[in-house]
């Protein structure tokens, strides 16, 4: 449960920050984000990620729940990653047909 | 390439000769190092692929009481090895369905210490009887010391892989400047640009584990890779021994009085245990001088709950049974150290935490992968005939066949083997790490006859093919196939076989995407002008990384 | 002939780094972890220490050898370094 719980935050916290860098903003929304939103996405992700942290360190102690945060957090940026390759991947496909 | 090399280092400043090592590091002992990184991984799965490899032994449903089962092994000991110096034996948890206990034998010759290892079943306390193998312990030793060489040798060379390793690593950060803002940066289709958007996000994503695995990796052995330190600051045995208590809970038996006293409960032992560390959580139960008024006991504590391998034990006088001493804490070095070895064992981790390890310890797999790759992809642009590419490609080309698809295919071949050598073999064990190494010396051989892109496409499908038959194999084989594991709830043998059906599917898709694709042969002639100007990235990398193709 | 020089001479200063960057390295580490023995902690903790740091001294010294401008100023720099801790070795050893 404390697991999926961290994971989610972690997926949500990559999630934002992707968004808060140019290149996903392009191909999501076609468009640069004005600043304002991005620094609310830069926060909001990092918070999501801080939440995950807390939430891992207070079920396993702080030598586990390091350990679990780091592997969460890989695990869901290589997540949001491939979900963003995908997005761009099945856009394209449409366009083209 | 050597030539040009210093005065690009003299010349074009820091990330461009930053790029040149992390290339050349990478490359050197890349093959090696992707071996050492997939064996690594399929070892955090060590216990579990050994319960596999020994399909005879039971499952254990329930955990035995751990008090009650050591006295049960030690009583089997004492009548196995009576008089022997030294005995260990490490009890069953949920990931282990017997004990491992070794025991000293008497010296075979001056100067030489003999052991000998076997399994007990926790519920009779008799010796196991399974198949002549070594399990999971294969993977797990090639990994730091691999085989057909001296042990230490072989010790030293897993060390310089991994410094090797240690200093791409830190080589490829400074070369990659626009390391953050470029996280979720991925251009398909782009031939060479795609290998490059996916080797950084592998290494990216993973990087502060990747850190942490290579510098854990040589704290392991550091002793014996940096042991000036050590010499001189200790000169007598007695001093050495000091150290030696701060790294582990075994010590060397003492000299015995030769007055026979039989050994006190190691029941009562394990039980003091229990209630310090938890009824599951005693790791093992050393003996030393066992049936002698001299005897100790050390009972260890285990690895749930705690990332840290230094020493925490319980000691007993073994004739009396009297609590000697509570070994609870080492000096904060020594704690250092045993924290980051039990950072690289991962065995403190519970099932999720473990395939945490897992996945990230892959992905550092296919980190070292398509570095290896894009060595190639990068240079078969520039080739002056393509058709013809010289000696140093091609030999580049083929080892990457080898060292990737084909480590696939000699792995599960290994596998085959433990379910298919015949029982009665002599030496039977070494027999399966024989299969292993002929199988990856045919591979190598079949890449340096075939085209390479045929040669390529043929190895991941025959590795596919491997994979997705083991289940089956295991099935007409074993008495515990998959439909019987998954009933039962048997999810070490479900498990395995499940992998092998997952990673059947990813080589696959590998093979798929190299017929079509080619392990960038197609498109990486795109010259790099046509490279669109707004994409300020491409730019800075090619900066950086483009200059160490030339 | 020219062109044999140079090629011979940057040759050279390539070997050179790498030699400094494999030995010369290795060396500074080695020291390291024996000067660390001048720490005011005990002996088994002053050993683990020296050996704890030694691959991180071992990968800095590598990262300089390939980082700055010359072979000369690589090996000047890793000697510095070895000059300024050999006297806290010899002191322990």
């Amino acid at each position: 449960m404390m697991h999926a719980v961290a994971q989610a935050l972690c997926l949500i916290g990559f999630a934002a920050l992707a968004l808060a860098t140019r290149r996903p903003q392009h191909e999501i929304i076609g468009r640069s984000l004005p600043r304002g939103p991005v620094s609310t996405l830069r926060l909001a992700g990092a918070a999501a990620l801080l939440i995950a942290l807390a939430v891992l360190v207070e079920g396993k102690d702080w030598g586990l729940g390091l350990v679990a945060f780091s592997g969460h957090t890989t695990l869901a940026a290589a997540i949001v990653y491939g979900a963003l390759i995908g997005y761009v991947q099945a856009v394209a496909r449409r366009a083209r047909s | 390439m050597k030539t040009d090399n210093d005065q690009r280092v003299a010349g074009r400043g820091l990330r461009q000769s930053m790029s040149g090592l992390h290339t050349w590091a990478g490359l050197l002992l890349g093959w090696l190092l992707y071996a050492m990184f997939l064996t690594g991984t399929v070892s955090y799965f060590k216990e579990e692929l050994s319960q596999w490899m020994r399909p005879e032994l039971p499952r254990l449903a329930q955990l035995p009481d751990p008090a009650v089962v050591a006295q049960r092994v030690a009583d089997e000991i004492g009548m196995l090895a009576p008089g022997t110096a030294q005995w260990s034996l490490r009890l069953p948890d949920t990931r282990n369905n017997a004990v491992n206990a070794f025991w000293r034998t008497s010296a075979r010759g001056p100067g030489q210490r003999g052991f000998e290892e076997a399994r007990f079943d926790p519920v009779t306390g008799h010796k196991v009887v399974s198949r002549d193998t070594l399990g999971g312990e294969v993977f797990y030793r090639f990994h730091f010391q691999f085989y057909y060489m001296p042990v230490v040798w072989g010790r030293w060379l897993a060390g310089i892989a991994a410094m090797f390793m240690l200093v791409a690593i830190v080589a490829g950060v400074i070369t990659h400047k626009k390391i953050f803002t470029d996280f979720f940066t991925f251009r398909w289709g782009r031939g060479q640009r795609s290998w490059l958007d996916a080797h950084n996000a592998l290494s990216v994503f993973g990087l502060p584990f990747h850190i942490m695995i290579t510098y854990t990796g040589l704290v392991t052995l550091m002793a014996l890779y940096m042991p000036w330190g050590e010499r001189a600051a200790f000169k007598t045995p007695a001093e050495r021994q000091q150290l030696a208590a701060e790294l582990s809970a075994f010590s060397q038996p003492g000299k015995p009085s030769g007055d026979k006293l039989p050994l006190a409960s190691v029941e009562e032992m394990v039980r003091q245990a229990q209630a310090r560390w938890g009824r599951d959580n005693v790791g093992r139960v050393n003996a030393n001088n066992p049936g002698d008024a001299t005897a100790r006991i050390a009972v260890t504590r285990g690895d749930d709950a705690r990332v840290s391998m230094s020493p925490q034990y319980m000691e007993f006088d073994g004739a009396t049974g009297k609590l000697l001493a509570v070994h609870d804490g080492v000096g904060a070095a020594a704690e250092t150290r045993g924290v980051l070895y039990a950072l690289h064992l991962g065995r403190f981790s519970d099932v999720t935490t473990r395939w945490l390890y897992f996945l990230v310890s892959l992905m550092g797999t296919a980190m070292v992968g398509t570095g290896l790759v894009m060595w190639t992809v990068k240079r078969r642009a520039k080739l002056a005939d393509p058709a013809r590419p010289h000696l140093g490609f091609r030999l580049v080309e083929r080892l990457n066949i080898a060292s990737i698809a084909g480590l696939s295919i000699a792995m599960t071949a290994f596998l085959w083997g433990n379910r298919l050598l015949p029982l009665t073999l002599e030496n039977r064990a070494y027999a399966e790490i024989d299969l292993f190494f002929t199988v990856w010396a045919l591979t190598l051989l079949h890449a340096l006859l075939r085209p390479a892109k045929a040669a390529w496409v043929e190895q991941l499908w025959a590795a596919a093919a491997l994979l997705a038959l083991l289940p089956v194999l295991n099935a007409l084989t074993t008495q515990r196939p998959l439909w019987h594991s998954l009933a039962t709830g048997d999810w070490v043998f479900a498990g395995v076989d499940l992998m092998c059906w997952a990673l059947a599917a990813l080589h696959g898709v590998l093979a798929l995407r190299t017929a079509r694709h080619g392990v960038g042969f197609g498109r990486t002639t795109r010259p790099r002008n046509a490279e669109p100007r707004s994409d300020d990235r491409g730019a800075a990398a090619a900066a950086a990384t483009g200059e160490a193709a030339r | 002939m020219i062109a044999l020089t140079h090629r011979a001479r940057s040759t050279g200063a390539l070997l050179a780094r790498i030699v400094a960057a494999l030995l010369g390295g290795y060396a500074l580490a080695a020291l390291v972890s024996v000067a660390a023995l001048a720490l005011p902690i005990s002996k088994p903790q002053a050993v683990l220490t020296g050996q704890l740091a030694s691959f991180a001294v071992y990968t800095a010294a590598v990262i300089w050898v390939f980082a700055v401008r010359s072979a000369w100023k690589a090996w000047a720099g890793l000697l510095i370094v070895a000059a300024a801790l050999a006297p806290l070795a010899w002191s322990v050893s």
